[in-house]
């Protein structure tokens, strides 16, 4: 089970290696949203939380555009098939979301790190920052990832994507704002943030179970 | 498949109970205890059965989208679609409800609909997660694909709803009755009024269920007249 998942993850990695087509996709779109919310609040005095939701909006539209090749990728090359036939369905499931993991990890580091230089933010609490990106982040891949395999063979499939992500995404995002307003704005440093915290445990761990619940029927042919 | 003299059974109860609901909601003089409320007190009457109505719907749904994944039985599928459709429109019509209690209560002066209260947010997220639902069942053709998949995503937003409905709402500032800090709503309104809201508990959850059946027969009549959809 641990071999076959990582053999998928193997897969997906060395496939992204040659072709770099999810993390280009990923760090440019990034970088130019980063770029669009500079140019869009030039001189726009943005207090903390302003910083906070648009950095997690950025975050978000690019997971949505970026993360959700995982399964479409499989169809279209007919490689699913392959797929479905030598490795169980929970070792496919946490391959690739092994795989968009580390994709996110790619994302939130590029899209916070430019964010934080471009714009001009201070970050007075920079560890605050990391683990909430971190959390958040795992539980972003972690539904991404069930849900592309939900869309992979759905008419307009990549548009459906954030239709269906960003719903169920809203308990993480009000969680993971408020806990990177408080990274940015700083004075309490971890105080009062254990509250954030549990929410995004709360969801990671509510999908993870989802997943391990329904993926094979989502994955099933 | 709907066993029909059940369903006048209880289409009749519901008739007369909802005559009785409405005309005692709107008739019957209540002791006023809170002067904010005033006569909106009366909206208790629909706002929170609708609500209940709303999870009862919800419930059938996910109860048939995870029959249908252990049964592979097409008409459970059917029943969850159609109970979701059903349960939408109440969870709507419990959001309007709200919206004009919140206005006439929270900010009358200020001319608000909307206050971003976290039960208002709340309840408008659990209603677009199901409207993404229904976006995911249009862009299905296949009809035991499109039950597979449209089952999977009903049980795992089924699996969230409450960490939507009960964690978060806890950590946010709120204005609705019952949250942290605020009395529930006992405390507000006259005893009495128990009276008529246990039974319209039951008689919206009713009212959802005949509906839902009466859907359920179409939805199999046109699946009877058109075997390949």
């Amino acid at each position: 089970m641990l071999r076959a998942a990582l053999a998928v993850f193997r897969k997906d990695l060395r496939q992204e290696l040659r072709r770099r087509v999810a993390v280009n996709t990923l760090v440019v779109f990034a970088l130019a949203t980063v770029l669009v919310v500079y140019f869009a609040t030039v001189r726009a005095p943005l207090d903390g939380r302003a910083h906070a939701a648009l950095l997690w909006v950025i975050v978000v539209f690019a997971a949505s555009v970026g993360l959700g090749r995982a399964f479409t990728q499989e169809v279209e090359q007919g490689t699913d098939l392959l797929l479905r036939q030598h490795v169980p369905p929970g070792a496919v499931y946490a391959g690739k979301l092994l795989f968009t993991l580390l994709l996110t990890g790619v994302l939130g580091g590029v899209a916070a790190g430019v964010y934080v230089l471009v714009v001009g933010v201070g970050v007075p609490e920079p560890l605050l920052l990391a683990a909430t990106l971190a959390l958040g982040g795992a539980g972003l891949a972690a539904a991404t990832t069930l849900l592309s395999a939900l869309i992979a063979r759905a008419q307009g499939g990549a548009a459906l994507l954030p239709v269906l992500l960003f719903p169920v995404l809203v308990p993480l995002l009000l969680a993971a704002v408020r806990l990177t307003r408080a990274a940015l704005d700083g004075g309490f440093g971890w105080t009062g943030t254990q509250d954030g915290f549990v929410t995004l445990g709360a969801f990671l761990g509510l999908v993870v179970l989802g997943a391990i619940l329904l993926f094979e029927y989502v994955w099933d042919e | 498949m709907v066993n029909v003299r059940r369903y006048r059974l209880v289409r009749n109860i519901v008739l007369a109970t909802m005559t009785a609901v409405l005309l005692a909601g709107m008739l019957v003089p209540f002791p006023r205890i809170d002067d904010i409320l005033g006569q909106t007190h009366r909206n208790l009457f629909f706002h929170v059965p609708l609500w209940f109505a709303l999870m009862a719907g919800m419930g059938v749904s996910a109860w048939h989208a995870y029959r249908y994944l252990k049964t592979g039985d097409l008409v459970h599928d059917l029943r969850s679609n159609e109970a979701a459709r059903v349960a939408f429109a109440f969870g709507l019509m419990g959001i309007v409800t709200g919206m004009f209690w919140a206005r006439a209560t929270w900010y009358e002066s200020a001319g608000l609909w909307w206050n971003n209260d976290p039960k208002q947010l709340m309840a408008a997220t659990q209603l677009m997660v199901y409207a993404a639902y229904f976006v995911l069942r249009g862009s299905l053709d296949e009809p035991v694909r499109r039950a597979r998949l449209a089952s999977a995503y009903n049980l795992f937003a089924a699996i969230l709803v409450p960490l939507l409905l009960y964690v978060v709402p806890r950590q946010m500032e709120s204005l609705h009755p019952g949250a942290e800090g605020n009395p529930a709503f006992s405390n507000l309104t006259a005893p009495a009024m128990r009276l008529v809201l246990y039974p319209a508990f039951a008689t919206f959850i009713g009212l959802f269920w005949v509906i839902y059946t009466q859907r359920v027969r179409i939805a199999l009549l046109e699946r009877r007249s058109e075997p390949d959809l």
